[in-house]
């Protein structure tokens, strides 16, 4: 045997295979994450009025639709010298917060939970669909979690994949009274089943110990949006750290796009992203936990507290990443209630005066931080665009997890089945979106 | 029934509105197999199935390979969403050449282990394998995608006779002329008013309906097509989304043709963002326009 293949990855965010490859004594030497399918994102916007900007990248990924667009608008105000006001930035806010938890909770249920839950079992049952057959209660109450993230989305965002009510500097329509007390009746009642998800998440982590312990265990340095007390999804203090939580760097969007350095995977349309005088970086809820060291609300604080005593910190374990989801979707749910118990202001837009610039946009998609590099022209239109997406960042560290799971998996002289399993259940740890990364 | 779904080159917006159904998600997915469906089964080989919805459209060779699998594979093929059904937002590729496109992303001479083929030109999914039933959308409107798929589980495909956005459309008019043609960026529109009579463009009049008009109807923001052209557009070619526009705007706006056609610099990404690819409305020659064109001895290589 020369290589391991899998063809396709399933249970995963897009199409991809994984090779592994071996040397003469049957070791591996080298794991490749092959993804494709560039379909020119970046480019095909040249030319684009700014009001078409956003509709166009959202497509990009339906399930982070709303983050390159918010991504996109940040670097179309930043060119031109705008801010939206506060109430659409709060709107906007409210919606990432909606999708990031949406899309934590189908992450964790239909990605990673069957292999949590049923890690040695055969294919057929560690899916949703076997699940929910077995124990009907389970994946309902769970997919609620989706359902109410969706909801929030839609109602800020006016649909769910794809949201239609935000432009550059400001958003179309608010959220009325009847509609936000609605909103917050509905987070409330969401509470003791989030809060019993993350119990179950952590208790699954503690049963999987091994996994945790063996899947991509290697520190690296991080990266992400920085608050001022606490995680936030949107912003423009950006800061990695070592794996020691050391700062290596603190900088503003534009000085981060000018540090970015993407390279060829020359097994992949990923181009590989890592920042100059730093090196590279992981992104993602893991990466964000590190870089702030708490989130800043007090029951995912709580939560939090519990984490750090098990596992330590800062947290470099992939596995661990499945925790941070669940905190993170447990702040997400306090941000949203937050949002919406704030008075509603009236104005929703700035009016904007399309002209040359530049302009850079940072987000914390659910994944990662998503870098929208923005040149506009003499009349305001896309003059050149660069996308960033978190598994750029993310792809040699994931790769690496692979190669060490690789080996744990063939030293330990375990068969094909479980080879496969291994190394699928490493990548799900990094929730790869490949439509973002390879775009 | 088995059923299926795949992913060509999408951005999986589609599936996202599948595990949106809700309670109808759980009754469909104890009432059939759907023995194949990568996001979230293990089942890594595709098996003959009753029904396929794909979603996305032909972007390279393993697409190719995939797309062909799955219409041999399956008794009945959909095609799920605008990229399936006319090229979708990734058809805007379409205006450029690919082999530029790659360059410029990956550097002159890369060479990618494993990369599949590129298509040379953007298609939907029926210019390569044979499509049973479309349900375009951007993503499709959830209601239709549940009703869709009750009835296809009966057994019959349904069709819908579609009209424009516009039928759907609750707001009302506003006395002309009205200032533009302008963008949603210059100025906020009057609520309740049509926004095409306000001079921003609004492809409701030449977009299927079925989504309930609720982008100008309740958000206020103005039609962008996302549905695919209506049946009235693909059916007659003189309605053509560019010309047909323009002149509406013409008529709101009271400005001279010239003068708004000048004003809108770019439309493709305004009036063919979901449908630059879609054949029927460019009138493509078969073997390519390009080819021709440069035969002709009138095109530079964009």
């Amino acid at each position: 045997m020369t290589e391991i293949t899998i063809d396709p990855v399933t249970r995963i965010n897009g199409n991809a295979s994984i090779r592994v490859l071996l040397d003469e004594a049957g070791s591996p030497r080298e794991a490749r994450f092959q993804a494709f399918g560039y379909r020119g994102f970046d480019q095909i916007a040249r030319g684009s009025h700014i009001e078409n900007l956003l509709a166009i990248v959202s497509r990009v990924c339906g399930g982070d639709s709303l983050f390159h667009q918010i991504a996109a608008a940040m670097a179309v105000e930043r060119a031109l010298g705008v801010e939206p006001p506060e109430e659409a930035q709060r709107l906007r806010e409210l919606a990432m917060w909606g999708q990031l938890f949406e899309r934590h909770a189908v992450s964790l249920t239909v990605h990673s939970l069957p292999d949590l839950l049923f890690p040695s079992s055969d294919p057929g049952l560690r899916n949703i669909i076997s699940i929910n057959r077995v124990d009907e209660e389970v994946i309902k109450r769970l997919m609620a979690l989706k359902s109410l993230g969706t909801y929030v989305l839609e109602e800020a965002g006016g649909k769910a994949v794809h949201p239609v009510n935000f432009l550059p500097a400001g958003a179309a329509q608010g959220i009325t009274g009847d509609r936000r007390r609605s909103l917050i009746d509905k987070l409330d009642e969401a509470k003791p089943l989030l809060i019993e998800t993350g119990r179950l998440i952590k208790l699954l982590m503690r049963r999987n110990e091994e996994a945790v312990n063996t899947l991509g265990t290697d520190p690296t340095s991080y990266f992400s949006l920085k608050g001022e007390s606490g995680l936030v999804i949107t912003g423009s203090s950006l800061a990695a750290i070592n794996a020691a939580g050391e700062s290596l760097a603190v900088l503003t969007p534009e000085e981060a796009a000018e540090r970015l350095e993407e390279s060829n995977s020359h097994h992949s349309h990923i181009r590989s992203a890592e920042l100059s005088g730093v090196g590279e970086v992981r992104v993602g809820p893991l990466a964000r936990l590190n870089v702030n060291g708490h989130y800043g609300t007090p029951q995912a604080d709580e939560e939090l507290e519990e984490v750090k005593a098990q596992w330590g910190f800062p947290l470099h374990r992939s596995m661990i990443s499945h925790v941070a989801r669940i905190l993170e979707m447990i702040h997400a749910w306090e941000k949203m209630i937050e949002i919406l118990n704030q008075p509603a202001g009236e104005r929703m837009r700035q009016a904007l005066k399309p002209a040359a610039g530049r302009g850079v946009g940072t987000v914390e998609a659910p994944e990662g931080t998503l870098l929208y590099n923005l040149v506009l022209g003499d009349n305001g239109t896309v003059k050149q665009l660069g996308i960033t997406a978190p598994l750029q960042f993310n792809l040699k560290a994931l790769e690496r997890s692979l190669l060490e799971s690789a080996r744990a998996a063939l030293g330990g002289a375990e068969t094909g089945e479980r080879a496969t399993i291994m190394l699928e259940t490493a990548i799900r740890a990094y929730a790869p979106c490949i439509p973002c990364g390879v775009h | 029934m088995r059923v299926a779904i795949v992913s060509l080159s999408s951005c999986l917006g589609c599936q996202m509105v599948f595990l949106s159904l809700e309670d109808y998600l759980f009754s469909f997915i104890s009432e059939n197999n759907v023995s194949y469906a990568p996001f979230v089964v293990d089942q890594k080989q595709l098996p003959e199935v009753d029904m396929v919805l794909v979603e996305g459209t032909v972007r390279n060779g393993e697409d190719f390979r995939k797309a062909k699998e799955a219409r041999q594979k399956a008794g009945q093929l959909i095609a799920l969403g605008t990229c399936a059904g006319h090229g979708g937002v990734q058809g805007l590729a379409d205006m450029f050449s690919e082999k530029k496109l790659l360059r410029r992303r990956f550097g002159d001479g890369a060479s990618i282990d494993g990369a599949p083929q590129g298509v040379r030109r953007i298609l939907p999914l029926d210019s390569y394998v044979r499509v049973d039933a479309f349900l375009p959308g951007c993503p499709p409107p959830t209601g239709l995608l549940k009703s869709f798929l009750e009835f296809a589980l009966s057994g019959t495909l349904p069709s819908r006779e579609g009209s424009s956005v516009c039928s759907q459309c609750r707001v009302s008019g506003i006395p002309l002329p009205q200032p533009g043609p302008r963008r949603t960026t210059d100025a906020a529109p009057v609520a309740g008013r049509c926004l095409l009579e306000q001079g921003y463009i609004c492809m409701g009049p030449l977009t299927r309906d079925g989504c309930g008009a609720r982008c100008p109807s309740e958000i206020g923001v103005p039609c962008g097509g996302c549905r695919g052209p209506s049946d009235a557009v693909l059916e007659y070619p003189e309605q053509d989304l560019q010309s047909e526009t323009l002149r509406r705007l013409t008529r709101a706006t009271g400005q001279k043709p010239r003068d708004v056609q000048e004003a809108v610099g770019d439309p493709a990404h305004s009036f063919y963002k979901y449908c630059m690819a879609e054949p029927l409305l460019r009138r493509r020659r078969p073997g390519g326009t390009s080819p021709f064109l440069y035969r002709l001895g009138d095109l530079e290589e964009r």
